[in-house]
């Protein structure tokens, strides 16, 4: 199907796909579990942007650069240009094919995660971690199609124009958001009751003998977006054994909320915010999995997971930056 | 001295000392781009996701949730700037804290401080 590829059925391929999506793939591959779903490919974000006119326009707008004060309105322009283009048919009717072919192979109706992926994500010195957005809950094809050019016009949000300006006043990188690409993962929403994000190295202390594990209630965009205090523990890397466990307040839990296709934030009952949001066993699954995730790319990694009724999944993981 | 604020430091261990500015928007942490040496900013739990690339010469983030395992964290990281999530304020007046001078130290593992100076 042109534009469109199954985790279950390609190889992974950062260039074609980002590499969020080929990550994803590799673990499939290896027969760790993530999330059913397909991916669009980057393709089809550059045949968006020239069947639309869209890639003259934006050539216009960043001919000059930018300058910090001219994000909020720049941003604002291109998310209106990229939501009010229409989707070229080729891309939508794949897109449909593939959601209800998904559906199909599900045999139920989830909804859907929309993710972005792209080609510079996740590098090995860049994570342009929280730069590009994920749609989360999704419950119609339409809600979906929306979603998929929400997540291309994250390349331009506030948010990553102020990151590339950092990049090369930091670090000397220069990089236009013209040249940034991405794909976009469609995959089953998790219904997670504990979601967190797990270091195979701590990295706050950049002790390579142990790994650093961060938990919480529901869906797991609440520790990546800092709204809650999470669980924190640390665990021994050679063998399994449990360092260190630091209960946080988890004061809010993201959930999915059916009725408006979207998430909702609400506070956790007292009960859960003293109690530790990951059992013995479930700590012991996670070592399991990091340490295999790590042998398979070779390299520390930071690996976001959600537990939905005993089952973990991966929903991604990309190389720590940041280990010396 | 007086501590203000006490958490996890999760990024570079080097001690700074600097401006306060509280951040709450983007507008905000625009606001601040090329303004931003010597400040150290603080942040609680509203609109921080707009926050990841807080970063300026001389920037040190107090995040007042947060942990390891945050975008903030990670991106402070990348840019060596000390980062101090979960802090717990001695006050609640955060916005009274503006433009007072402080300073970041650590305990050398995973603690980090708040200071008040004259």
């Amino acid at each position: 199907m042109k534009f469109i590829k199954f985790i279950t059925d390609t190889k992974p391929n950062p260039n074609k796909l980002g590499s969020k999506a080929s990550n994803l793939i590799k673990l499939f591959q290896a027969g760790i579990r993530v999330p059913s779903g397909f991916i669009i490919d980057i393709k089809s974000y550059k045949y968006f942007l020239s069947k639309t006119k869209l890639k003259r326009k934006l050539k216009e707008l960043f001919s000059k650069g930018y300058l910090a004060q001219d994000i909020i309105d720049l941003s604002k322009k291109v998310k209106s240009l990229i939501l009010a283009s229409e989707l070229p048919k080729r891309i939508s009717a794949n897109i449909k094919r593939a959601y209800i072919k998904g559906l199909t192979e599900f045999g139920k109706k989830p909804n859907f995660a929309v993710r972005s992926s792209s080609n510079f994500e996740d590098l090995k010195d860049f994570s342009f971690a929280g730069q590009a957005e994920s749609f989360l809950n999704n419950k119609e094809i339409d809600n979906i199609l929306n979603s998929v050019k929400k997540c291309w016009a994250s390349i331009f949000s506030p948010q990553s124009l102020l990151y590339l300006l950092q990049l090369k006043k930091k670090k000397n990188f220069e990089i236009s958001p013209l040249k940034l690409e991405t794909g976009v993962i469609i995959q089953e929403m998790i219904n997670a009751q504990v979601s967190g994000v797990l270091f195979t190295a701590n990295v706050t202390n950049n002790n390579l003998e142990q790994i650093l594990i961060n938990s919480t209630w529901g869906l797991g965009e609440t520790i990546t977006n800092s709204s809650i205090i999470p669980d924190s523990i640390i665990l021994n890397k050679s063998e399994f054994e449990v360092l260190k466990i630091d209960i946080g307040e988890k004061a809010k839990m993201s959930i999915p909320d059916n009725d408006t296709s979207s998430v909702i934030l609400i506070n956790t009952n007292e009960q859960l915010r003293e109690k530790c949001s990951l059992t013995n066993l479930q700590l012991k699954q996670l070592y399991e999995l990091a340490i295999r995730i790590e042998k398979l790319f070779n390299y520390p990694q930071d690996i976001e997971w959600a537990i939905e009724e005993e089952r973990v999944y991966i929903l991604q993981s990309r190389p720590i930056t940041t280990i010396k | 001295m007086e501590k203000i604020a006490e958490g996890l430091s999760c990024s570079s261990k080097v001690e700074i000392a600097g401006e306060i500015v509280y951040v709450k928007t983007i507008e905000d942490v625009i606001e601040l781009f090329d303004k931003a040496d010597g400040k150290i900013c603080i942040v609680d739990d509203a609109g921080i996701t707009t926050l990841g690339p807080i970063l300026s010469e001389l920037c040190a983030t107090v995040c007042t949730t947060g942990g390891a395992g945050s975008h903030l964290a990670i991106v402070s990281r990348e840019f060596g700037l000390p980062c101090i999530m979960s802090a717990r304020f001695s006050t609640s007046n955060l916005s009274a804290l503006q433009g007072k001078k402080a300073k970041i130290a650590h305990n050398g593992q995973d603690r980090g401080f708040l200071y008040l100076i004259d």
